[in-house]
């Protein structure tokens, strides 16, 4: 399948996730339909998405009328019906295994089956998911990194059973976005969490040692492993409910003791201080989500 | 002969049909039968346009996905009985392709043959924002109309006779040797365009004459024109360089970007959309990337209009100073591009402190100048000509096609002054 024949995109459920990935499929130049609970969630979610391109126009990553051109793709709605003739469906609701199964099952009876449903999930099984279906082969999972606009990765998991015309079909797809695909075999974490999650959770256990403070751990990694952020910021701007989750996820499925969440992460998360979003996790943020306790040290540099 | 002229872009597909010969380009009697095309190319709403002289504007919304299924909608419109100008497709000896960027290895128009397409390719690297629409709208075409030549007419390929001193960045040797940056410069059609016209509105003769044309479109570069050779231009590797433009910015000091990457926490992305999409007259403003609206805002006292309208037209007047210096001397400054064929504001600004070269302004004149047509804004007893030339660059694109397939299209190349490999 080529790309010219990919020209309307489903994108199930609004959130942080749903929206980056509308706005890059719309900025790629596919039309996207994007599907909420109801009315009223989805004019929301249309309002959050045009605030945070015009967070993007002040940062010079988009220009007004270019702004005007991804509204113009975009269609916000709560009828399932208007999914019909996507080619292509990505599903990024909740990380819950019973409604998104639920949800996968009403795209099953609803779509024809050369239709590939993409599941948006860091963790969950795809075999699983897919079990039972009329067409288990279409089912695939991808997984955006965040920030989803301008992470230049995508991983595609083929559960046991995906097709190899819904595979190509994703890649191509993730191509489109001018992202580069990942092929990736079913397993808990797939690549990329599965290799962050143990460093995120080692320097906790760092903090929680009184070994170093937070902001010195973080920038100790950020600028001895040329990182972009910090773990610790890192692990604050995802949510640390949402590593605690994936954390908790690994352990249990692959039993191993590396994957064991460290109990400050647990406490945190127990008192609300889950990151960015609330304005407070390992550091404080404003409501724009700026970080507002960095150390004289971690200033930009020309050298 | 008939010939249709292709300029394919990332999401459109613009054409002219235009009547010419060789016979007709010497009588200047050559014209376009029809002009249009198609925008939104990949979405559901494509819209195809079509205007051909003497009627109604017509205008078609469907579904087109791709280059190859915009020109079959556009070979169709052509022949369709009520709204088209060709009774079959057949009707069409030739087609001409504008192609952005012909490196180093074009300096002339091209019969497209593999070997040319190739070489077209080895060019996507150069400038992979537009040669790969390019070449899908060439290949579209010649999929489409096999039996006919297809010519290629590069927009760098008149700048290909500056002399290596005027296309040598001072940066290591080895950028120019293993990535080929060195200065092409663009909008070579149009500044040969209309170097020629202003020649022939004076009745003199093109290899007498020294020459700066201003190209100021949505694109805005200039060129030093020497007895009909480029010699300089202000666009360099990428059409980012030189004059103040709409959104980009023209000339800086190259320190500025580490610096701002690093102040600001910019990607490259960023830093690349920050510089060809924020900045120019948008930019310094913050009112508009449209010059009239700059202009509107200035008679309402916008200070910021104000600056951005004088930044645009200071750096012209300079480029001005350094091209009469580098030509020893200037005959003729030519005017084309919507800004610079529309504005008397910008013409008067740009000529009014140059004076001491033998620039005089008629002042009457230029506020006169009628619409579209070719006329002259200086003064009679001024030394230096001030023209103002209508480009039309598919015109170019027609006539480089006849002349390829007349065997008479001439090399930009000046081999004399290229630099050591």
């Amino acid at each position: 399948m080529s790309d010219q024949e990919l020209h309307r995109i489903a994108v199930i459920g609004g959130g942080m996730m749903g929206r980056s990935i509308a706005t890059r499929v719309a900025q790629a130049g596919l039309n996207v339909v994007v599907r909420e609970v109801n009315e009223e969630r989805a004019a929301q979610v249309k309002a959050i998405l045009e605030e945070s391109l015009d967070r993007g126009i002040q940062r010079w990553s988009l220009t007004a009328s270019e702004k005007k051109a991804i509204l113009s793709r975009i269609e916000f709605t709560a009828e399932l019906d208007r999914i019909r003739d996507c080619q292509l469906i990505i599903e990024t609701i909740q990380e819950d295994f019973a409604a998104k199964k639920q949800l996968i099952s009403e795209l099953d009876d609803l779509l024809p089956s050369h239709i590939p449903i993409l599941v948006n999930t860091s963790t969950l099984s795809i075999t699983e998911l897919a079990q039972g279906l009329d067409d288990p082969r279409r089912v695939l999972g991808i997984h955006f990194l965040y920030p989803v606009t301008t992470a230049p990765v995508a991983e595609i998991v083929r559960g046991q059973v995906t097709s190899d015309d819904a595979f190509t079909t994703a890649r191509d797809f993730v191509r489109v976005l001018g992202k580069v695909p990942i092929e990736v075999f079913e397993s808990p974490g797939f690549v990329t969490t599965r290799v962050v999650l143990p460093l995120i959770n080692e320097a906790i256990h760092v903090v929680m040692e009184g070994v170093a403070s937070a902001a010195e751990v973080d920038l100790a990694i950020k600028l001895g492993y040329e990182f972009r952020t910090g773990p610790l910021e890192w692990a604050d701007r995802v949510g640390l409910h949402k590593i605690l989750t994936w954390m908790e996820y690994l352990f249990h499925e692959t039993g191993e003791s590396k994957f064991r969440p460290c109990p400050l992460l647990r406490k945190l998360v127990r008192a609300g201080h889950t990151g960015a979003r609330v304005g407070r996790g390992f550091f404080t943020y404003d409501e724009n989500r700026t970080r507002l306790d960095r150390l004289p040290d971690d200033t930009p540099k020309l050298s | 002969m008939k010939v249709l002229v292709l300029n394919c872009g990332s999401s459109s597909v613009k054409f002219q049909v235009i009547e010419t010969s060789l016979e007709m380009i010497e009588a200047d009697t050559d014209h376009a039968l029809a002009r249009g095309g198609v925008e939104k190319i990949g979405l559901s709403d494509s819209r195809l346009t079509l205007e051909v002289d003497g009627r109604k504007p017509y205008q078609e919304i469907s579904e087109i996905l791709e280059h190859r299924a915009a020109v079959e909608r556009i070979l169709k419109v052509l022949v369709h009985p009520e709204h088209g100008v060709l009774h079959d497709i057949s009707d069409i000896e030739a087609v001409g392709h504008r192609m952005v960027h012909g490196g180093e290895k074009f300096a002339s128009s091209e019969l497209i043959t593999p070997e040319v397409e190739a070489g077209i390719e080895e060019c996507v690297v150069l400038a992979p924002l537009h040669n790969p629409h390019n070449l899908r709208g060439l290949r579209a075409a010649r999929g489409l109309l096999p039996n006919v030549p297809h010519v290629a007419v590069f927009d760098t390929a008149y700048h290909q006779s500056m002399p290596a001193k005027a296309y040598i960045y001072a940066l290591p040797y080895d950028l120019y040797l293993r990535h080929g940056i060195r200065r092409y410069g663009f909008h070579g059609t149009s500044h040969r365009y209309v170097a020629i016209r202003t020649a022939r509105r004076l009745g003199r003769r093109l290899e007498e004459m020294k020459i700066v044309t201003c190209h100021l479109g949505n694109g805005c570069s200039m060129a030093a024109v020497d007895r009909g050779r480029s010699v300089d231009t202000t666009m360099g590797f990428t059409p980012l360089e030189g004059l103040v433009m709409g959104t980009r910015c023209g000339d800086l000091d190259p320190a500025i970007l580490p610096w701002t990457m690093a102040m600001e926490e910019l990607t490259l992305a960023q830093l690349n959309a920050m510089l060809n999409k924020h900045s120019g007259l948008h930019g310094i403003s913050g009112v508009s990337s449209d010059m009239r609206e700059i202009e509107a805002a200035c008679q309402q006292g916008n200070r910021r209009a104000q600056l951005a309208f004088e930044v645009f037209c200071y750096r012209i007047t300079k480029y001005i100073g350094a091209y009469a210096a580098a030509m020893g001397g200037v005959d003729a400054i030519t005017f084309t591009g919507g800004i610079g064929e529309n504005s008397v504001k910008v013409r008067a600004s740009v000529t009014a402190p140059l004076a001491f070269l033998g620039v005089h302004l008629d002042q009457e004149r230029n506020s006169n100048a009628p619409k579209g047509k070719e006329v002259i804004v200086s003064t009679d007893d001024s030394r230096v000509v001030v023209a103002v030339i209508p480009t039309n660059e598919e015109r170019v694109i027609a006539r480089d096609t006849v002349r390829v397939l007349g065997g008479v299209m001439p090399s930009f190349a000046a081999p004399e002054t290229a630099a050591p490999r």
